[in-house]
């Protein structure tokens, strides 16, 4: 597996635990990747693994067992679609409404161009 | 704070008339992955080597656990430094074969582990019974990097141990570092040019410049907090004003900017979204940057702008 130069290693471990709890691939209540395995896979310093690990901690989606490792928090599916989504807007609609002003494209044809991608149209 | 740790201070070093060292003052923590950078000729291998009692200070101390380093047989089994072979001696061809290496390692370090050496030459093909002038770069940095590891040494220096090595074993040599570094929490201590592919594995860099050191810090901590910002150049010049700006290139009206936020610094990125381009810099022209000398600030000379 690889890892990107665009972000940081420990945010891209925080999102790539994030995505496998999403998707079904971390249940809640089982372990998570320990530091070192993590270290071991994407062949990176275990300190900045932990970071990323320590991030999910810090947010709730992750719970530690003294001695055992780390575990998915019950209910961490539900947290992280909420989190995802209060950042939605920012993350990506703002983005989305300024390269469009850059583009001319008007209102209309980006809410036409948004509706047409939800019906899961690839092209317009 | 200076249990196991190995300290210097203040420590210089002249060749001739020629200052090498200017001062160097480090502290290496244990249970860390250090890597050390800097450009040719800066004394870095001078510096690992005064570091590890293999050199002398011309002044300033060094010491391990409080105690001084030079001649001191207690502090010296702690530290490893597997330097490069050489393919010659003073006196000709190093016909040493690599097992007489092995054999003094194996006598010098009182934590050697030799099945775990015998792991590494077999996982490395070293024909044990080859002279160092017959093999080629990358087999004699196979060495270095077998003795190192095998050597079990609580602080271990790799002196450019990927130089001489093909992709494949350069992965191969991180991957099993990692390994070890997760299994005995020894610290270690990586000199090396090839610094991007090396950038995960280092926890942190420390840069040697001008005789001391520039700059030690969290690699990732470095990375995040220098950014490109690119656009037109007014509004680049508007948006980094209050920054420390490391580098500036400019391209008709197309200005890109490095900049180096201060702890606790940001940039608004939001606010400038579809006027600047806000990017991450590479580690590499983060050290480029700030290992330049006096006249290299504009950047390289060309033959074409020549008068």
């Amino acid at each position: 597996m690889q890892l990107s130069d665009e972000k940081s290693i420990y945010l891209q471990i925080e999102e790539m635990i994030e995505d496998q709890i999403l998707r079904g691939i971390l249940l809640e209540e089982e372990r998570v990747p320990s530091t070192n395995e993590l270290s071991r896979m994407y062949a990176i310093n275990p300190a900045t693994a932990a970071k990323g690990l320590n991030l999910l901690v810090e947010r709730g989606i992750l719970y530690k067992k003294r001695g055992i490792g780390m575990f998915v928090s019950a209910g961490a599916v539900k947290q992280i679609v909420a989190q995802r989504k209060s950042n939605f807007y920012k993350q990506y609609v703002v983005g989305l409404a300024a390269e469009a002003n850059v583009l001319n494209i008007t209102k209309e044809e980006l809410l036409k161009m948004v509706s047409s991608a939800m019906e899961g149209k690839t092209t317009l | 704070m200076s249990e196991n740790c190995l300290v210097c201070r203040q420590v210089t070093k002249s060749y001739g008339n020629k200052e090498v060292l200017k001062g160097v003052d480090l502290t290496i923590e244990p249970g860390h992955i250090y890597g050390l950078i800097g450009r040719n000729g800066v004394g870095k291998t001078t510096l690992l080597s005064i570091m590890t009692g293999q050199n002398r200070a011309g002044s300033g101390e060094i010491t391990y656990n409080g105690q001084p380093v030079w001649e001191n047989e207690t502090a010296l089994s702690a530290l490893c430094f597997s330097r490069e072979l050489s393919p010659t001696i003073l006196f000709g061809q190093n016909t040493l074969k690599a097992k007489e290496y092995l054999k003094s390692a194996a006598c010098f370090y009182p934590n050697w582990d030799a099945s775990y050496a015998d792991f590494l030459i077999k996982e490395f093909g070293i024909d044990k019974n080859k002279k160092i002038c017959k093999m080629n770069k990358g087999m004699m940095s196979l060495v270095t990097i077998t003795i190192a590891l095998a050597s079990g040494a609580p602080i271990t220096i790799l002196d450019e141990p990927v130089s001489g090595l093909d992709v494949y074993m350069r992965d191969r040599f991180y991957a099993l570092l990692l390994e070890e570094y997760a299994r005995s929490n020894r610290t270690f201590i990586l000199s090396t040019h090839i610094i991007e592919e090396a950038a995960n594995v280092l926890e942190e860099i420390i840069i040697l410049n001008d005789g001391v050191v520039r700059l030690k810090e969290n690699t990732q901590d470095l990375i995040d907090s220098c950014l490109y910002v690119n656009g037109l150049d007014e509004v680049v010049d508007r948006a980094v004003s209050g920054y420390e700006r490391l580098n500036t290139e400019q391209m008709g009206r197309n200005k890109m900017v490095c900049i180096r936020l201060k702890p606790g610094q940001s940039f608004p990125t939001e606010q400038y979204r579809g006027e600047l381009t806000v990017s991450a810099v590479p580690l590499q022209k983060i050290f480029v940057y700030l290992t330049r000398q006096a006249g290299e600030e504009n950047g390289y000379a060309s033959f074409n702008d020549r008068a």
